[in-house]
This record gives C-alpha cells, structure tokens and sequence, in this order.
C-alpha cells in the first residue's frame, strides 16, 4: 500500500480526521498516481533505445546474407538494441563508405573487404582487443589474414571469411574428351580449351576477361606472380616496368594470347563485367573459367543441371608457381562510433563458432577459414569441390606481393591499371612492353602520391 | 549640446545616403532585400559554397577520411600531361560531338515524319518518347545484355534470324565497335528530346508561311531550307547547347555499359572522376578532372544562355 493512504488509514482510525475527508485525500492521492503512472508508460516507449547502426555486405550467396541479417537481429533483440542494418554490394560498397566518412557520419560498424582496413584507415578504431582475443579462441589467423587486419601494429579489422576464386571446369566435357585437369596454364589450359571447345557451337574452352573488373584484375594479379613477376618488389617499390619486366612481359603476353592467338575465348570477353562469366557458364556455353565460389553457390542453390557437372579445382599456375590473390571480409569499427562496446559485443556475437558455422554451412563453399581453427571444420571435406577453395585459401597471398601490403597497392588495384594495361594491348595496339611501361608510370606515380600521404 | 545644428548635421548624411539608395535600387528596396535574401542565400549554400569547396579541394591532396593538404595547382599539371586523362578527353569530345550530331539528325527526322499527315499520330508520338522516358539505369542494364556477345539478342537477330553475319560481334570489347554502342544507346535515349523539341517548333510556324513558299515555287527541300529551318532555329541551339551539356556530362551509359573499357577506349572524363574519386579515392585529383570539364561547358553555358536571354527579348 502506498505509504500515504496507510499513513490517512491510521489517521482515520485514529479519529484524527474525518470519513470525508479520509475520502477526498486518497481520491487525490490515487488519482494522481494513476495518472502519473499513465504518463510515464507513454513516455517509456519515447525514450530512445540505444541504436547502432551496422553496415553488412550484401553478397551474391543470398542464403548467408539472410542469416548474418537474422543473427544480428537476434543480438539485437538479446541486448535491447535498435541495430539500424543497411547493405554495401561489390558496385557501391566504396561509394557508400567514402561518402558517408566524408559526410561525417559512417556507421557504428561495418563489414569490409580486405582492403578496406587499409583504405579508410584514417577513419576506424583499434579493435586489437576483440581481434586478438578471437583470434587466441580460434587458433590464431591465417598468415595472410593476419598481416591484412594490421595497419602500423593496429588491428583495424576483425577476421571473417575468406571469399577465394577457383578453376572452374566443366567435368562432364573433360571427361568426354579424355582430358586431364589443368595444372598450369600454358600449356595446360591452352590445349585443354582447344580439346573440349567447340567455337561453331558457341562452346569456348576458357572464359577470363581483361576488361575492367574484379575478375580481370584478379587473373591479371595472379598471372603476373605465376610467371615470377608482380607489382611490386619485395621491399614495396613499383617494379612492374623494370626488376620484373621480362617476367611481366611473359606473362601479359600470354593473357594476350588467350584473346588473340589461341582462340580460347568467346570474341566478346573484353567487353565483359563481374557477371559475365558466370552467366555464360551457367549458360553452358563456357568450359573452364575463373570464379569465386558464388558461382557453385548459384549453381547449387538453383539446383542447376551445371552444379553436379562441375569440378572446382586449383588455379592453375605458371613457370614460378601458382599464385592466388587473398580475401579476408572483416568487421572494423568506426571512429566515430559512440557505442565501439557494442560494436565489438556484436562482432563476438557473430564470430561464435555455432553462429558463424550457421553462416558457413549456407554459404557453399564462400565462407573460407581465415583462422586456422575454422580451416579443420568437418564442413569443408562434406563436398570435394571445397578441397579445392580451402587450398587456394591457405596459399593465396596479398596485393603488394612479394612486398608489403600498402596502400599504394590498393589504389593500383582499386584504379584497375592492370586491366586497362592489357587492354591496351589487346584492343589498343601497344605492345606488351609498351603497355607495361606506360602501366609502370602509372604505378610510379600512384607510388609517389601515397608516399606523401 | 542638443537641438540645433549639430543634430542636423548628423542625420543629414543617413538622410542623403537613404535618398540616393531609393532612388539607385527604388523605393522598395527595403522589402526587395527581403524577398531576394532567401534565394541568395539559398544559391550562396547550395551552389557558391560546394563550387568554392570544390575549387579548393581541386587544389589539394584529399584522401578519403583524412584532411586536405594545400598543392596548388599540382593536381591540374599532373592531369594535363597523364595520357590516360588526355585519351578521356578526347574521348569526351568525340562521345559528345557523335551522339549530338545523330541525335539531331534523328529527332529532325522524328518531328518531320510527326508534322506530316500520318495515321495514330498521337500513338506514334508517344511509343517514340519512350526512350526519353525510360530511367537511364534500366536502359542501359538492357543494352547490357542486348550487346552481349553470347547471350545478347542483337548478335542472335543479326547471326541467326537474319543470317546477315556468320559470326557475332563483340559489341563492347572492340574499342570502334564500344564507342559505337556506348554512342547509339545514348543516341537511343537521347534524340526524342530534339525530335519533341523540334516538333514544337514546327508547329508554331504559321501554314501561310509554306504556302506562299509553295506559290513561289519552292520545293520541299527548299521549304525545309527556308522556312522550316529558320522558324526553329532558335530551339534548334536551344536543343543542341543542351544536349551537348547532357552528353558531356553523361556517366550511367558509359559507366554500366563498359566502365570506360575496353583498355581506356570508352573512358570519358565523368567516369574517370568516378573512377579516381572512388576507385583511387584521391578525391581532390578527382575534382580537378571535374573542373577539367568546366570551360568547354561554361562557353556551352554561356552561349546558351545569350541565345535564351535573345529569345525572351524578341
């Protein structure tokens, strides 16, 4: 009972006041209690929840963006937080970050590809703590990981997955033909093309482009260190046009020559986006290609007739190796975030290991390990085509290879100079030793610039 | 002191000074303050602010989430002697000198065929605005895949319909053939605004005027070289100034279709602002490149606007 109608009750029986007045005082004092208790429950739903606003990235494995959507919603609901979510894909992730960084106002959180720790430095938070301890939990992180997550001894991103491309090759064509999975590209791949294609038929043997894109950079990146070349020398200085220029020259040559001299492509391949391949191999009008494991995804979750007639296998290498570049997907903290807490709270939410298997059960074969605890999960011997993205994963190897990963390599890689070089070549007219100069002064110059900053 | 002379001398000049503002900005000049301040106030922040800010990051080197360091007109140099922006230039000039001379060719010829005495006149005007109608984005993702080397129904119609080739074309993967496609889509989407425009024009010239040609003995061509043309000569350059600040400008076609490829063959300077603001993410070399467009387009402006300006005198 409240404490001042006891305190009127004891007044009445004590005959201190009268039945009237006994009346009047506890109407006034319950009806203004009722009436403050009414107020306040409608104030309570306008006092604001504490909100966080998390950006994910929205992948082509549909399946694994639901559920990462759902398990942050779940920790949301657990911690009584608002989680304003919105979603960056592979066209506009950049655009968005870089508006919203100069805007002043990023999210709380984000998750980054592998590049992202290094190109808005500037703007996110030590997460060496959450980093670490998840890290220590799960084995430790994979070297290329490891190196990718740090900027000047900091941990500005926090190891997800690794999202790795793969050779992919039509079984059911190899095997008809009698064929050998490819081990190296010339001559391997060139006379594998050759064997099983069929131009008349719209069939071609081998689907890369050289256009600008993710796919062409990636191939081109990983043909030069095939060959024993690259970007950049061991000690992070452009060498693309002198220490490795015979090396490059080889290999440009022979990326050249799977457009123009052996016939292996579709005549439109320089011409083609992302997408390209993957549609025109889902199309069965491609043999082999180069993909990442959206592509099984696709296949399997459509459950098309191509999915059970496909072999995912090594890349394929050249004279010095065979080279696949890294990923890493991270989350990484802003330094704006009010609730960083928070933040890392939810990003050790998701990296439990039954949440983050949930996710990488569903996401057929593009959620590789990047801790080596994960690399040991049962999941990726459950099919053989992962044997293949798991083994590209442990080998691959960062942009600035054989130097340090720099912010100078990101922007070589973010401006597509490796594409437009061979572009120049195969449309242009320049020979292989021109366009890799002329790339060389490019790089040069991007080199200088981000010396500077 | 008070009263008398020196009170007078000290309100004379405010008196003078309000007589001589009346009578140079007019009597309500007060009030006319009032009415203008919002709108200069609004062109101050919305349009002399950002093109001052831009200006200044122009002159900077201004990475994404870092500030901007003072290099003068370092950006501008470098742009000026870098062959991959001198190839987007010239690319610039040739997407837009092609696609406004065709546009104009077509939308004339659109508005000729509209004038004349044709069935579902009205129906036939609107299926043509179509292009002018659809979003850009979804034009351009539909030519996309109409260019599409395997996939794309322009190849199968020309190879396997017509039989007019025995072999597809790789549509955006040759640098001629890129240009051509990246030129006919914006062709496509562009030339109904000439032919609306011209057809507007057309209209409003008097029927005597052809008549007392035709009494002369004037021929069609003739018709068409001295009545036709002189009576929309003024939306002609309306329409073409326009046109070319439009295709000047123009990024969704090129950049979904090629993004400027293939080797740099279809890069125009709005995509490699794009690409350098985002793709490099020096954002104050990008905006040089955008200021790089800016005088060929203010002669545009300029022109455009005198022949505006005469329009409303007349």
């Amino acid at each position: 009972m409240d404490t001042r109608l006891k305190h009127l009750a004891e007044q009445l029986d004590a005959g201190l006041i009268a039945r009237r007045e006994f009346l009047r005082k506890a109407a006034v004092i319950t009806g203004g209690t009722a009436a403050g208790l009414h107020a306040l429950r409608g104030m309570a739903p306008a006092q604001a929840k504490t909100k966080l606003r998390v950006w994910l990235f929205k992948s082509f494995v549909t399946a694994g963006n639901d559920v990462v959507a759902k398990q942050v919603e779940a920790w949301g609901k657990e911690k009584n937080v608002e989680v304003e979510m919105d979603w960056a894909t592979f066209g506009d992730r950049e655009q968005k970050f870089v508006a919203a960084i100069e805007a002043g106002n990023p999210p709380d959180m984000a998750e980054m590809n592998i590049y992202g720790p290094m190109r808005y430095k500037a703007a996110l938070r030590d997460v060496g703590k959450v980093a670490t301890d998840l890290a220590k939990a799960k084995g430790g992180l994979l070297p290329f990981a490891e190196r990718a997550m740090q900027s000047d001894g900091k941990f500005l991103g926090v190891g997800r997955y690794s999202m790795t491309t793969v050779f992919f090759i039509r079984k059911d064509i190899m095997e008809a033909k009698g064929l050998k999975v490819p081990k190296v590209y010339d001559p391997d791949v060139v006379e594998f093309a050759k064997k099983a294609q069929d131009p008349a038929k719209d069939l071609f043997g081998f689907g890369q482009t050289l256009n600008r894109s993710d796919d062409g950079d990636g191939f081109m990146s990983n043909i030069l260190w095939d060959y024993g070349g690259g970007v950049w020398d061991k000690d992070g200085k452009p060498a693309l046009g002198t220490s490795f220029l015979k090396q490059n020259t080889a290999a440009l040559q022979f990326a050249v020559d799977t457009i123009k001299k052996h016939g292996i492509q579709p005549p439109g391949v320089m011409g083609w986006t992302d997408v390209s391949n993957n549609e025109s191999y889902m199309a069965g009008k491609l043999v082999t290609t180069n993909n990442g494991a959206s592509l099984y995804f696709a296949m399997v979750s459509k459950k098309h007739e191509l999915a059970a007639k496909t072999l995912c296998v090594l890349t394929p290498g050249g004279p010095a190796g065979s080279f696949v570049g890294s990923s890493c997907y991270n989350w990484a903290v802003f330094q704006k975030s009010q609730k960083p807490e928070l933040a890392e709270d939810l990003i050790r939410y998701l990296e439990d290991e039954k949440r983050f298997a949930e996710y990488m059960q569903v996401s057929v074969g593009q959620a590789g390990p990047v801790y080596k605890g994960r690399a040991d999960n049962p999941y990726w011997k459950s099919d053989p085509n992962f044997d293949a993205m798991m083994q590209n994963i442990l080998r691959s190897v960062n942009i600035g290879y054989p130097g340090p990963m720099t912010p100078a390599a990101a922007e070589v890689q973010g401006q597509k100079i490796l594409t437009d070089m061979a572009g120049r070549v195969v449309v242009g007219g320049l020979s292989p030793e021109a366009a890799l100069k002329e790339a060389h002064a490019r790089i040069e110059e991007i080199h200088k610039i981000r010396g500077k900053a | 002191m008070r009263g008398g002379f020196p009170v007078e001398a000290a309100v004379q000049p405010r008196v003078r000074l309000e007589v001589t503002l009346r009578r140079v900005l007019g009597p309500d000049y007060r009030m006319g303050f009032l009415f203008v301040a919002p709108i200069v106030v609004l062109v101050l922040a919305l349009v002399a602010y950002p093109f001052c800010y831009a200006v200044y990051l122009s002159m900077t080197r201004k990475y994404v989430g870092m500030a901007p360091v003072w290099v003068g007109f370092e950006n501008y140099v470098r742009l000026t002697y870098d062959g991959f922006f001198q190839r987007a230039a010239i690319n610039s000039f040739i997407f837009t000198f092609a696609s406004v001379g065709i546009k104009l060719v077509l939308g004339m010829g659109m508005a000729l065929v509209l004038t004349s005495k044709i069935r579902f006149r009205s129906f036939w005007t609107g299926v043509l605005l179509i292009p002018w109608v659809a979003p850009t984005v979804v034009s351009a993702l539909n030519f996309l895949w109409i260019f599409d080397y395997s996939l794309g129904v322009l190849n199968y119609l020309l190879v396997n319909v017509f039989g007019v080739l025995n072999r597809g074309v790789g549509w955006l993967s040759e640098p001629n053939t890129a240009m051509s496609s990246v030129i006919g889509v914006n062709v496509w989407r562009g030339f109904p605004f000439f032919g609306i425009s011209f057809l507007a024009g057309m209209k409003a010239i008097p029927g005597e005027l052809y008549e007392a040609a035709a009494v002369d003995g004037a021929t069609v061509a003739q018709r068409f070289r001295y009545v036709t043309i002189p009576g929309i000569r003024n939306i002609m350059m309306i329409v073409i100034l326009l046109s070319t600040i439009w295709t000047f400008n123009d990024f969704a076609i090129i950049y979904i279709l090629t993004k400027g490829g293939p080797g740099g063959a279809t890069m125009v300077l709005p995509v490699l602002t794009y690409e350098i603001a985002f793709g490099a993410q020096r954002l104050g070399e990008a905006i040089a490149v955008a200021l790089y467009m800016l005088p060929p387009l203010a002669f545009v402006i300029i022109v455009l606007s005198n022949y505006m300006r005469k329009g409303r005198i007349r």
